[in-house]
């Protein structure tokens, strides 16, 4: 019945993400490039509110509320903290993380990512040393009542379809000007 | 395991730290898997030296888990080794009390080995429905070798459905919630 194998134990020092993500984590990134790039919110940021967008979207700040992204990518890097339920096609998550997730799509995460919460998604993917919390649901069936359930809430919440429920607000902007821009566009515009 | 291909939906709760094979094994069927992550407070139990305020309560961590869907299936694996028997009551009143009637519960325990780990085995499913035991660490802590009647004392919820001696000097049990307990308890 039993096989042993000399493996590592489960939270082993950090250090197993790919060099891809540590490059796009480091990198300067333009807050918003054009049509199929990802906006930031940089590091110094934190958004209190609704985030809804129609492109993919990378956190390093610090948001709180509510983010939507049907049909996108959302990314938590390394430093950003989410206390929010958050509705995206795909999710990649290697920060903290509290709240209800539900993904169409996938969710995927790192080892760095702690994690305090539930997650629905058709594909959830875990690396060694992830900390995680909570439940993970991989019910087809489940994911789309959720997903229904999203949208009936967002619908009754948003009848002009403007997504404007409650007001993101902005605090504690030091930061350089990609970041910056990124920050006003999120929360200024709230539609990414 | 074998049950899990029905096309139903089941929820099991794992006691242990989320595990990428675990969560990669289960992805493949209709379920919710409940990640209860005991470890640290099972191993601040054991290392508790009687120092100011309360002895920190494994089961508790569990009791302050959000309840929703009642579990199908739980999986303690290693766990019950390093409970005290007065925490493995509390322990499997606890499952009872948040998992169906007719719920099985998947236990291990050192039978042969007199030192075990300082932290609990780490296991994964394989897809022919074995469990293959990834790392124990050293073994620097006396075995707690509870034997068959112990926990079934402890279990007065549950029967043993099965038991089956592992070469691996470990003990299978699968045990099966009797009957409904009022969530009160």
């Amino acid at each position: 019945m039993f096989d042993k194998k000399d493996a590592s134990r489960g939270r082993p020092a950090q250090g197993k993400s790919s060099s891809a993500a540590d490059r796009a984590s480091t990198a300067t990134t333009p807050a918003r490039a054009g049509p199929g790039s990802t906006a930031v919110i940089g590091r110094s940021i934190k958004i209190d509110g609704t985030l809804s967008g129609d492109e993919d979207l990378r956190i390093e700040g610090y948001v709180s509320g509510t983010i939507r992204l049907p049909n996108h990518c959302l990314t938590i890097g390394k430093e950003g903290r989410v206390k929010a339920d958050v509705y995206t096609k795909s999710m990649m998550i290697e920060g903290e993380v509290s709240g209800d997730l539900i993904s169409s799509e996938s969710v995927s995460i790192r080892t760095t990512a702690k994690i305090s919460g539930n997650i629905l998604a058709a594909r959830v993917s875990l690396e060694e040393g992830a900390h995680f919390k909570g439940s993970i649901d991989m019910d087809p069936k489940s994911i789309e009542r959720a997903l229904v359930k999203r949208e009936v809430k967002r619908v009754a919440s948003d009848p002009g379809g403007s997504e404007r429920a409650k007001p993101a607000t902005l605090t504690n902007v030091k930061s350089t000007p990609t970041e910056t821009g990124a920050a006003q566009q999120a929360a200024g515009d709230k539609k990414l | 395991m074998e049950s899990l291909a029905e096309d139903r939906r089941w929820v099991i709760l794992d006691l242990g730290m989320a595990r990428p094979q675990t969560i990669d094994f289960l992805s493949r069927f209709r379920c919710r898997v409940d990640i209860a992550d005991l470890e640290d407070a099972v191993i601040a139990s054991l290392d508790w030296q009687g120092e100011s305020g309360a002895a920190p309560d494994p089961v508790e961590s569990l009791r302050s888990m959000p309840r929703s869907e009642p579990a199908d299936v739980v999986l303690t694996w290693d766990y019950l080794n390093y409970l005290s028997r007065q925490q493995i009551t509390g322990l499997m009143t606890a499952i009872a009390t948040r998992s169906r009637p007719g719920a099985f519960v998947h236990a291990l325990t050192g039978y042969s080995r007199s030192v075990m780990s300082r932290r609990p085995g780490l296991f994964a499913p394989l897809d022919e429905g074995r469990l293959i035991e990834l790392s124990t660490g050293t073994p620097d802590r006396s075995a707690t070798r509870y034997s068959t009647e112990d926990l079934d004392r402890c279990s007065p919820d549950f029967t043993i459905e099965r038991i089956r001696l592992l070469t691996s000097g470990m003990q299978e049990y699968l045990f099966r919630l009797r009957q409904p307990v009022e969530a009160s308890r």
